[in-house]
């Protein structure tokens, strides 16, 4: 019996240590290839700890100065955009706006969906199968809105934050309520009425007494929101190409057609693309706790 | 003070009837008791008191002014939730602050009166606490404090003791009671407790399913129920039944089970045909009784002050009578009881009460 027990916990000990390896690799190459300098992106077999690490990957691309040309490989465009820091402040602007708009509007949709039933279960459902609607066939179309309202109404969209801020609230929308929604639903509801028997207005009672309960929820909600608009890349690809290009988009860049994949660029880039969702995760980490674990955790 | 009358109010969810035209005239002052199993609309008619339901249909009047339309914080009424409901992420204090806040009271008057009401309720060192690290006694003190201290016109409760286990209940029964007398202020509490409903009482509302039973002091509910649910509802242990059948004999009136007769004295007219009989365990007699029903006990239990016997008399239900707890019986003695001594309740098939002294069959 007790070797029996000891193999299943071996077994699934041994399964979750090859899932974290699958998932962790990916990430320990990439801060790996960002070390390496241009000799050893290619070497084969390949190298998983740099021989020589370098920082001129970082150096290179996160110089905060214009970069003199010929700085580097001489084939390197790095002309096509000014430099990683303004898709940087555009990846800012566009993710955090769209997820604190996302967020703050699920929060009063889902408080009406789940004490108002403003929403039926079978709407809330199909609100997430949006979701499921690949990016490209929705991309399209919203380029063509996007170009006629440009040209018959003169209402600039295209390549705009608000353009790319209003699509990704929308797409992200559907996520927002249905994990917000899923914590109001938690809250008893004798709790706000008795506040609303002391005499609390709708709205006080959901700024005293619903939003305080539900904040971890709202910070998990947050984080996932987050890395959705902030990794986007296919509409920020077809809808903001040009001034407001954000990261995932100014990545893209450094595969040039001639000179092929500039690797060691491109990792120093997502190493620093991913760092701030790390520090975002790893700040908010007592509230994901709570918020992921919501309902087991109460009382 | 409050006084507060419902008229023909209904409430329905969704086709189904929850409350069906209630009229009741809550005095001020009262302590009221809404008691029924569950189910019977007693908490739907105290959250449309609250305004936290709108009825289908009916007038509510508070003090005179119509309660529709009003919110339920504009009703200066007090309520305690069954779970008590208070904000767990706020500090008892901040718990009891908050009425007073949402009133607008100048921030040193909240400071004092909640400071007074802790005093009250013996709460003051549990300020600084929040609600989950108080006992459930203690939160049921912030939850009273809570509602107290906005100093309502009425206070509604529902079901606040059903949390709590027995010995607390008990004494938090004697800290409502003793609130009550203190305040005399309207008092509408929920209950499906019937001892808890008779101890705290000034009236009591029975209630099954959407409907008013009987309206009554306890006394009156115990003594002179009007009809078989009332009845049987109200006492620990329960009135016993016994199906049988009225027959009019020369000697007046009697009632025949299992092929033997109870005079039916002390009741008015009756009608022949089949009845059931109510008799109180207490007007069970066992002891010194020469000609009676013979009957085997089948169980005892002992409660200290007195015994309870269930006794087996040939038929399905077992007859529970009280005994002295120095009543020398053990489980399958053979014994006789007799009904003639106590008062007898007498229903018909429809479990309506039969020959009431003062209002008449029915």
């Amino acid at each position: 019996m007790i070797t029996r027990q000891w193999a299943v916990t071996t077994l699934r000990y041994a399964l979750l240590i090859l899932w974290a390896g699958i998932s962790i690799f990916p990430i320990f190459w990439m801060v790996s290839t960002s070390l390496k300098s241009s000799a050893e992106w290619f070497a084969w077999p390949a190298h998983f700890i740099p021989n020589a690490p370098t920082l001129d990957n970082y150096r290179l691309v996160w110089s905060p100065f214009e970069q003199p040309e010929g700085f580097g490989r001489r084939d390197v465009q790095t002309s096509q955009i000014s430099s990683p820091w303004s898709a940087f402040r555009n990846s800012v602007v566009i993710a955090g706006t769209s997820t604190i708009l996302s967020v703050a509007i699920g929060l009063l949709l889902a408080y009406a969906a789940s004490r108002y039933q403003a929403l039926s279960e079978r709407r809330m459902f199909n609100l997430l199968m949006l979701r499921m609607v690949p990016a490209i066939t929705v991309a399209l179309p919203i380029l063509i809105y996007y170009r006629w309202w440009e040209e018959t109404l003169s209402l600039q969209f295209l390549d705009t934050f608000h353009g790319l801020i209003i699509l990704y609230v929308v797409t992200t929308l559907p996520y927002s309520l249905w994990m917000i929604k899923s914590f109001i639903d938690e809250i008893p509801l004798e709790i706000e009425e008795a506040a609303a028997v002391l005499g609390a207005s709708t709205l006080r009672t959901l700024w005293e007494v619903v939003l305080p309960l539900v904040r971890s929820g709202l910070v998990a909600t947050l984080l996932f929101v987050l890395i959705l608009t902030w990794s986007e890349y296919l509409l920020a690809l077809t809808l903001g190409f040009g001034d407001i290009a954000t990261l995932p988009v100014a990545m893209s860049r450094y595969e040039g057609a001639t000179e092929g994949r500039i690797y060691g660029h491109q990792a120093a880039l997502s190493v620093g693309v991913t760092f701030p969702l790390v520090i975002v995760g790893l700040a908010i980490h007592r509230h994901l706790v709570r918020g992921f674990s919501f309902g087991m955790m109460r009382r | 003070m409050a006084l507060i009358t419902l008229a023909r109010l209904r409430k329905e969810f969704k086709g189904a009837v929850a409350v069906q035209g209630i009229d009741l005239e809550i005095k001020d002052g009262e302590f009221l008791v809404l008691v029924g199993p569950s189910g019977c609309g007693k908490t739907t008619t105290l959250r449309m008191i609250a305004g936290l339901e709108e009825p289908t249909s009916g007038e509510i009047t508070i003090d005179g002014r119509p309660a529709r339309g009003l919110d339920p914080g504009q009703r200066n009424l007090g309520m305690v939730f069954q779970n008590l409901a208070l904000f767990p992420h706020k500090a008892v204090a901040d718990n009891i602050a908050f009425g007073l806040r949402m009133k607008k009271v100048p921030p040193e008057e909240i400071r004092s009166r909640v400071a007074q009401v802790a005093r009250t309720m013996h709460i003051t060192h549990l300020l600084a606490k929040l609600p989950a690290h108080c006992s459930g006694g203690e939160a049921q003190r912030v939850a009273l404090a809570r509602t107290l201290v906005t100093n309502p016109t009425a206070f509604l409760l529902d079901e606040p003791l059903s949390n709590l286990d027995a010995m607390l209940r008990k004494e938090m029964r004697a800290e409502i009671d003793r609130l009550h007398s203190q305040l005399r202020q309207t008092f509408v509490y929920v209950t499906h407790d019937q001892e808890e409903a008779m101890t705290l009482a000034d009236r009591i509302v029975v209630m099954r399913e959407g409907v008013v039973e009987q309206v009554g002091t306890p006394m009156e509910i115990y003594h002179d129920p009007v009809n078989q649910f009332v009845a049987s509802f109200f006492g620990s242990p329960a009135m016993n039944l016994i199906d049988g059948e009225v027959r009019l004999t020369t000697g007046g009136p009697a009632f025949s089970f299992n092929g033997r007769e109870v005079p039916l004295t002390g009741l008015g007219r009756v009608p022949d045909g089949p009845a059931t009989l109510g008799v109180r365990p207490e007007a069970v007699r066992v002891e010194g009784v020469t000609d009676g029903y013979p009957a085997r006990v089948s169980l005892i239990e002992p409660l200290g002050k007195e015994t309870l016997l269930y006794l087996d008399y040939g038929t399905e239900r077992l007859l529970i009578a009280v005994a002295n707890s120095s009543v020398g019986v053990s489980e399958g003695t053979s014994l006789a009881f007799d009904l003639s001594g106590g008062r007898l309740f007498l229903f018909d098939t429809e479990g309506r009460r039969l020959g009431r002294s003062d209002a008449g069959s029915s």
